[in-house]
């Protein structure tokens, strides 16, 4: 499996766009915000802004890579690559492992790049114990959307799929807060942004940030990856890995 | 004892919903063969292979690949399959597919060989998005071939070739069958399997309705009509030269021949005058609907 592992991630290691959008773009947009925010802010304030535009994009970043990692699951049904493997002595169960292990292997790479642009761009100081548990945290935290982009990767066709990966990309992050902090909505959309588990995601972060832990958002953001990974089998079986695409 | 057939199908049915693509299908086929299954699209062929390889199960009936079940078979590398929906990964390069699935197996297909056999030498380096719709099907073949299967299915394995890849290809199969493997073939192209296979299942319907040497079935496939009014006696006219068929209606004669020359000649060195005469090519959907009918299939 792991031959199978590597040879995945050298296609996605191909794809310049895949690496743009989960690495530096939230990377140019936590430097971009913080520097547009935090220009005129006194010092104490400044660390605020700066560590929470972080923690927004290293989400945003990880939401974009575990969505983005598992799509080829529908290019790779349209282009009839599952079907092929299907004919040859590998488990269709390795297969969709493998994809997963992609998906959160890939999360890391936007998350650590975005935090070293917090730390060394921004300015952003925490405790070395805090970065390593925000990260970990933040790494195993992103599983929830890679059921998600599981789910849409299979019951999806390639097309589809881009389109309803990006949508989710940006429904995720605006309404979840990723791109205006939550602080900054009308209060009748602060139901909304609780409705997303882009927002739990983020707050998750914000809590290790700020030294303190609330059991809400461990538990909001396992019920909705609960749901994703019912959904993501649900389709498994309904729609086979060898199954035509159209 | 008798040999294990390379592949074994029993009574194979297989519903989509209401229809019926194969119907109760027997089918055996010795090791070393080549067998074409020859059919119009619809016909049964790709649900009959893909069944035999596991990618789905069927309704009922028993499909048994060298005494082994189609997964089974499938993991063992005992046998290489081209698909017709099946496809290369974007994004990654021939010799790196090739070494992924050579990897696969305890004993693959020595690499120098494979790549000579196939065709693919100077294509490893080469993006898989590179390739043209001939050296994408030769790269599927080495996929196919890598464990060394002694069974080789492919459905329709030159649909995207153009005519130079193509008898490119049926020069590699016929290399292939002379070194002993098995190799079974889904084609609408009479031709190849003319060209190809020492045996040729036609299906229809779901079901075989001829099995026979390549020439045997020629003969009923790529028969003629001849037409003519005819309003005497026709008692002569099943024992002509070449005629396999005496049909028409009161005022009409339509004789089925396999050998159009000799029909005629025998015709036009007899009595009888032909008024609007009229020969014609048996298309093979006509051939079909012949063989369907001969066998009772559809009835």
């Amino acid at each position: 499996m792991t031959d199978l592992l590597l040879f995945q991630l050298r296609r996605v290691g191909r794809n310049r766009q895949y690496l743009f959008f989960t690495v530096l773009l939230p990377a140019l947009f936590t430097i971009f915000f913080t520097k547009v925010i935090g220009g005129q802010l006194q010092p104490g304030d400044y660390q605020d802004v700066a560590g929470a535009t972080m923690i927004s994009m290293m989400a945003y970043g990880a939401i974009g890579a575990a969505l983005g990692a598992t799509i080829r699951l529908a290019f790779d049904r349209s282009s009839g690559w599952l079907r092929q493997l299907r004919v040859l002595p590998v488990p269709p169960a390795a297969t969709l492992a493998v994809d997963v292990l992609v998906g959160a292997l890939l999360v890391l790479p936007s998350l650590v790049v975005v935090a070293l642009v917090g730390r060394f761009v921004n300015g952003v100081e925490f405790p070395l114990g805090t970065w390593l548990v925000l990260l970990a945290v933040m790494w195993a935290g992103a599983v929830v959307f890679v059921a998600l982009g599981v789910a849409v990767g299979l019951a999806l066709d390639a097309q589809a799929a881009g389109a309803a990966i990006g949508i989710l990309g940006a429904i995720l992050a605006a309404l979840g807060g990723l791109w205006f902090p939550v602080e900054a909505f009308p209060a009748g959309m602060v139901p909304l942004a609780h409705a997303m588990p882009s927002y739990w995601y983020a707050e998750l972060g914000r809590d290790l940030a700020g030294g303190t832990f609330s059991v809400t958002p461990v538990l909001a953001l396992a019920g909705f990856g609960l749901v994703f990974a019912a959904a993501a089998r649900l389709v498994a079986v309904r729609r086979p890995l060898h199954a035509v695409a159209g | 004892m008798p040999v294990t057939p390379a592949l074994d199908i029993a009574e194979l049915t297989v519903r989509y919903g209401d229809t019926v693509a194969v119907d109760a299908l027997d089918l055996q086929i010795s090791p070393g063969e080549t067998v074409a299954l020859l059919g119009a699209n619809g016909a049964g062929k790709s649900s009959t292979v893909n069944a035999a390889l596991g990618l789905f199960r069927p309704s009922a009936g028993r499909v048994l690949l060298h005494g082994r079940s189609p997964a089974e078979a499938v993991r063992a590398g005992g046998v290489g399959a081209m698909l017709q929906h099946g496809g290369l990964p974007s994004e990654s390069r021939v010799g790196e597919v090739l070494a992924l699935v050579r990897r696969r197996y305890d004993q693959p297909w020595p690499l120098a060989d494979l790549l000579a056999t196939t065709g693919i030498d100077g294509l490893l380096d080469r993006g898989v998005d590179a390739l043209s719709g001939g050296q994408r099907q030769r790269v599927l073949l080495a996929l196919a071939l890598a464990g060394a299967p002694p069974l080789l299915l492919l459905d329709e394995p030159t649909s995207a070739m153009d005519v130079e890849a193509r008898q490119a290809f049926w020069t590699t199969m016929r290399g292939l069958a002379g070194r002993g493997h098995t190799v079974v073939f889904a084609t609408h192209h009479l031709e190849e399997a003319d060209a190809v296979a020492d045996r040729v299942v036609v299906i229809a319907g779901g079901r075989v309705v001829a099995d026979g040497s390549a020439a045997s079935i020629k003969s009923r496939v790529a028969g003629r009509t001849i037409r003519f009014r005819c309003a005497g006696p026709r008692g002569d006219l099943a024992g002509l030269p070449g005629v396999t068929d005496v049909g028409g209606d009161a005022d009409r004669v339509e004789l089925t021949t396999s050998d159009a020359e000799a029909t005629l000649r025998a015709l036009l060195a007899g009595p009888r005058s032909l008024p609007d005469l009229e020969v014609r090519g048996a298309t093979l959907e006509q051939a079909f609907l012949h063989l369907i009918d001969a066998s009772g299939a559809l009835r």
